[in-house]
């Protein structure tokens, strides 16, 4: 019974995974962070998996998971990092056919809400992902028209960011 | 919108992260021991009840009872300390509650409310703590005033007035100050984000 569940809870996490390093990406500045952050979004994840009943998209469902965890859960490790930006380095392309602008513009965009408080860092991660309004309201829990207003000034600041 | 859409078509297009975690490497880090700051403010919230109640085993109770009962203030003494076991029970109960009630599946605000709530039983019960530290000694500094009131000069009464007001007023400061720095360590970033988060939410 066990082992089914941490089966599926492994496959699940497996195929979804790339979701996890992106808010990983977002929400640290280096390496070392990174995968502190990837961990504890892990054991949260897995801690909470018995609650997923699966009436949801499960991607969906560690959305608000890893999110929660990124925001409030995880604490920057106050021990001094030496290693390089990661943004540097983690994006040393494998793919031949990847456009040069696009991998130029997606360092600026990290950069830029790198910037943004840890908020607007999920409003515009959620615009990323193209999250409706009434799953990006759900997961903050906040109003409808609140995650409006607020996806509004959050895409303002980084615009001036990007393009002062 | 066009400067963003031009921006979202490089984050759709984004490779995948270099390091992929295999499922083993999954398994290994679900298994290992979180850090979260829900598991810290439990556990200094813990040891706040056990520092807070040991301190009295610093105290020679025999010796501290002796001189309560000089001054007429057994049953002052007696009946405050299980009201405030009672307390601490109490608090004790609705720490853990409230701790167990903290879910990574809620809402972002509903989770950082119930954090926040969780962290601020603690910080009521010290605030008790302060406030009956504070009661016993100024109770047996006008205790121990009437006590010997024949044997006191006025002058000598202001000064032991004067001088437990500071040394009361002293200890809280010192005590204050480092909870403020606790609680701040914990709670910074928390704070900051629920108020950016229901600054808006409490206008509609």
């Amino acid at each position: 019974m066990l082992k089914d569940l941490e089966n599926k809870f492994l496959s699940d996490f497996e195929s979804n995974q790339n979701i996890v390093h992106k808010i990983c990406r977002i929400y640290t500045t280096n390496r070392d962070a990174h995968n502190d952050l990837f961990q504890e979004i892990t054991i949260q994840v897995w801690k909470n998996y018995p609650q997923f009943r699966g009436d949801s998209k499960f991607s969906t469902w560690m959305y608000r998971v890893a999110l929660n965890t990124a925001i409030s859960l995880y604490r920057k490790s106050t021990r001094k990092v030496k290693t390089q930006d990661f943004s540097d380095v983690a994006f040393k392309m494998k793919a031949t056919d990847y456009d040069d602008t696009e991998e130029v513009q997606l360092k600026a965009l990290y950069r830029a809400i790198h910037l943004l408080n840890d908020i607007d860092k999920a409003l515009i991660f959620l615009y990323l992902e193209d999250k409706p309004y009434k799953e990006i309201s759900a997961t903050l829990g906040i109003s409808n028209v609140n995650a409006r207003v607020k996806m509004n000034r959050a895409k303002e600041k980084l615009k001036n960011i990007l393009n002062p | 919108m066009d400067l963003l859409d031009k921006y979202k078509k490089a984050w759709k297009n984004q490779p995948e992260d270099i390091i992929k975690r295999s499922t083993l490497d999954i398994y290994k880090l679900a298994q290992s021991r979180s850090s979260s700051i829900v598991k810290w403010i439990f556990i200094v919230g813990i040891l706040e009840f056990v520092i807070l109640n040991s301190l009295y085993f610093f105290v020679d109770m025999d010796e501290a009872y002796a001189e309560y009962e000089k001054l007429g203030l057994e049953n002052f003494i007696f009946y405050s300390q299980i009201a405030a076991y009672g307390i601490l029970f109490y608090f004790l109960a609705i720490f853990y509650l409230n701790y167990k009630r903290i879910s990574t599946t809620d809402s972002t605000r509903t989770l950082m409310k119930k954090i926040i709530k969780t962290r601020k039983t603690v910080r009521n019960y010290v605030l008790f703590n302060l406030g009956y530290m504070a009661l016993v000694m100024v109770v047996v500094t006008i205790a121990s005033i009437n006590t010997n009131f024949d044997h006191l000069s006025n002058k000598q009464i202001i000064l032991i007035i004067f001088a437990t007001l500071i040394a009361t007023l002293l200890i809280l400061a010192v005590l204050g100050l480092f909870y403020q720095l606790l609680y701040g360590f914990l709670l910074r970033k928390l704070k900051k984000n629920y108020k950016e988060l229901a600054t808006l939410s409490d206008e509609d």
